[in-house]
């Protein structure tokens, strides 16, 4: 007896995936969300799984695509390479035309061979690591700045202000050196001159000596390229001693603790920042369906997930057919794609071609887009 | 900035740098002096300091304000708070210990930071406190030298600090008490000197000025954490070696001398500011190579 059902469950889930892949006739069409929904990432990766269902639901209500609806089947990658290569195999014998998601780069990275393999275009959403550039098998189309850009929009920033000469000072681990030493380099094959390249120690209080240099060197702006706790001091620090030139930080001290700390005298100074819903005007309409939906405003790469999913619908529109060879050719076709992010176009390495770093200032005790 | 500018400057900044560690390094060389404990937790009764200063602070700004006014009762009120504290740490971890091994208390010692800054990384998960003060940064300027007048108010109470123990040390009977028990402690007690009344009051007071050094830097530097002691109970550890451990004069002049000496040794040319710890600890190292007394210490005969 036993026997005999686990006999019809083996047929009946066999029946239910060649019905899976041949549903498409049957007027759905599946995309695949892959995202952490497990682990100490799940909040992000919920919060990109609800934005993409938000933009689905918007599609469908709308008629949905090529007449057919967009059912979604989601992947756990748990921000783990291993976990991530299990849900995209999953995601692929479902037989989804394309994948939306990717959230932490080391769990995208080794499912870009996978998806090369089996010819799905993925939309990257949020990870954005230089390393999957080089990995990437022509299907995975990034719609968030890489690490480069942010120096880009760091050298547009000062050079907008008529900055000439530049500190830089960052903390001597990996992330906030790179980002130190690509401004450096940017700011230098402009033309530009870096006047101070220093180093401080985590934990450090006390910058006094290091603020004496920088001063008697007189750049016309500090690029401060690490986080917030030290990155306070060193802004307070700098005011005490009376620099009055601009201060710009990172993204890593993009954070209301930082103002907390620095007091007054965080007053104008800049950071750059990934595009979240707070500074986007034209995620206004956004965030009220979003919060109405989930009860919960909507987190960091909402709005770069639900421009994904939004993307990939038009892609398909104008390749006219689901076939991913017309999808990726139309993806990369893209010309100005109207996100709510930010216009959406892409380099011949598929990665975003500008930079969608906004700039922040701070503004009565409180962080404001600077246009 | 001219080199003059930036001499003056550096010297300013090393004496404000200097005057943190001397207060410090205070609490030190008195146990030290008076019970030949190096007292490792030291650095975290000043973190310990900077929280109650944050509590006090918090609680008493309604009523007086944040401004100077309310730093200066809350200081009062939590060196009062932590020197308890201190006496507290001595009374459970060290008394037991008096009469152990020399390393089994030093050992303790260690426990004692442990806890202490354990106990406040799990209250505050961690996190760096903000300190509800903002005294802005107007100051006087001479030429490029630019000075505020919250360092200017820092720097004078700590000297005022500095004078009223000296003032407690040299002319009073429990000052007079302490410097006799650092010399015998079992002569003291035949002269009829109350030993432990008198190792529990240089706990108290060490311990209050390690306070005042951590409210001041919170209010100074503006943000605080549990692991800010560490760093600073080395550092006044090796100002008071440069200053002769046990020597209290000497703790006053090691700070402001390792304040300098930080400030200026990344003025060297290749030295960037990343490299002012490795120049305090390879100064500590040299001189218990060359000269462990110190610059106004004893020679004594020590068998640990």
């Amino acid at each position: 007896m036993l026997r005999k059902s686990f006999l019809v469950l083996i047929s009946l889930s066999l029946a239910c995936v060649l019905t899976a892949g041949s549903s498409f006739a049957a007027g759905e069409v599946k995309v695949g969300i892959m995202i952490p929904t497990t682990g100490g990432t799940a909040t992000d990766g919920k919060d990109m799984e609800s934005a993409i269902k938000l933009a689905v639901d918007e599609i469908n209500a709308s008629g949905g695509l090529l007449g057919k609806k967009i059912v979604t089947t989601t992947g756990d990658d748990a921000c783990d390479p291993q976990q991530a290569v299990a849900a995209a195999s999953k995601l692929i014998s479902e037989g989804v035309v394309a994948v939306v998601g990717g959230y932490c780069s080391g769990a995208t990275l080794p499912t870009l061979k996978l998806y090369g393999e089996a010819n799905v275009p993925i939309v990257i959403a949020a990870s954005n690591s230089t390393a999957l550039v080089g990995a990437n098998p022509g299907i995975g189309f990034m719609i968030n700045s890489t690490g480069d850009a942010q120096a880009d929009t760091a050298v547009a920033l000062f050079k907008s202000a008529g900055v000439k000469s530049i500190a830089i000072v960052h903390m001597g681990e990996a992330y906030s050196e790179d980002l130190a030493s690509i401004a450096k380099q940017k700011w230098e094959a402009a033309g530009n001159k870096v006047v101070a390249y220093e180093v401080v120690n985590k934990g450090e209080q006390d910058f006094s000596s290091l603020v004496t240099t920088i001063k008697s060197k007189r750049p016309d702006a500090v690029f401060w390229t690490a986080y917030y706790a030290e990155g306070a001091l060193l802004i307070k620090q700098l005011k005490q001693a009376g620099y009055r030139g601009t201060i710009a930080i990172g993204d890593g001290s993009n954070s209301p603790k930082l103002i907390e700390i620095a007091g007054k005298a965080a007053e104008g100074v800049y950071c750059f920042s990934n595009p979240t819903v707070d500074y986007l005007p034209a995620a206004k309409t956004f965030a009220a369906d979003f919060k109405a939906k989930y009860d919960v405003a909507p987190g960091p790469y909402s709005t770069l997930s639900y421009d994904g999913m939004k993307l990939l619908a038009d892609a398909v529109k104008r390749a006219g057919s689901f076939d991913a060879d017309a999808i990726k050719k139309a993806l990369q076709a893209t010309d100005n794609y109207e996100g709510i992010a930010g216009p959406i176009s892409f380099t011949d390495k598929l990665t975003l071609a500008r930079s969608n770093f906004v700039t922040l200032q701070v503004k009565d005790q409180k962080w404001m887009l600077h246009q | 900035m001219s080199t003059l500018d930036i001499f003056f400057q550096q010297l300013a900044n090393g004496l404000i740098l200097g005057s943190f560690y001397s207060m410090v390094a205070l609490g030190y060389t008195m146990v030290y002096g008076i019970i030949k404990l190096l007292n490792f937790a030291h650095g975290d009764i000043y973190m310990v300091g900077g929280f109650v200063g944050l509590i006090t602070l918090s609680l008493l700004s309604p009523f007086l304000g944040a401004g100077w006014a309310g730093i200066l009762v809350a200081m009062i009120i939590s060196m009062i708070l932590v020197g308890l504290l201190g006496v507290l740490i001595q009374r459970i971890a060290y008394v037991p210990m008096l009469s152990a091994p020399r390393l089994s208390i030093l050992i303790t010692a260690l426990a004692v930071s442990m806890v202490l800054y354990n106990f406040v990384m799990s209250m505050t998960s961690g996190e760096y406190k903000a300190f509800p003060v903002d005294l802005g940064y107007e100051g006087l300027e001479f030429g490029n030298v630019f000075i505020t007048y919250t360092q200017i108010i820092l720097v004078s109470s700590t000297a005022t600090l500095m004078l009223v123990l000296h003032f407690f040390i040299s002319k009073t009977m429990y000052g007079k008490a302490m410097r006799a028990i650092a010399i015998d402690q079992d002569a003291c007690r035949l002269m009829g000197i109350n030993v432990k009344t008198i190792i529990a009051m240089t706990f108290f007071v060490g311990s209050a000025l390690a306070c005042a050094a951590g409210v001041m830097a919170g209010v100074y530097y503006g943000s605080i954490h549990f692991f800010m002691g560490f760093l600073i109970g080395l550092k006044a550890f090796t100002a008071a070696v440069i200053g002769g451990i046990g020597s209290i004069p000497g703790a006053v002049l090691g700070g402001l001398i390792l304040g300098l000496l930080e400030a200026f040794g990344t003025q060297l040319p290749f030295i960037g500011s990343e490299w002012k710890d490795v120049f305090a600890f390879a100064i500590l190292i040299l001189l218990l190579l060359f000269k462990p007394t110190g610059l106004l210490g004893k020679t004594e005969i020590e068998r640990m």
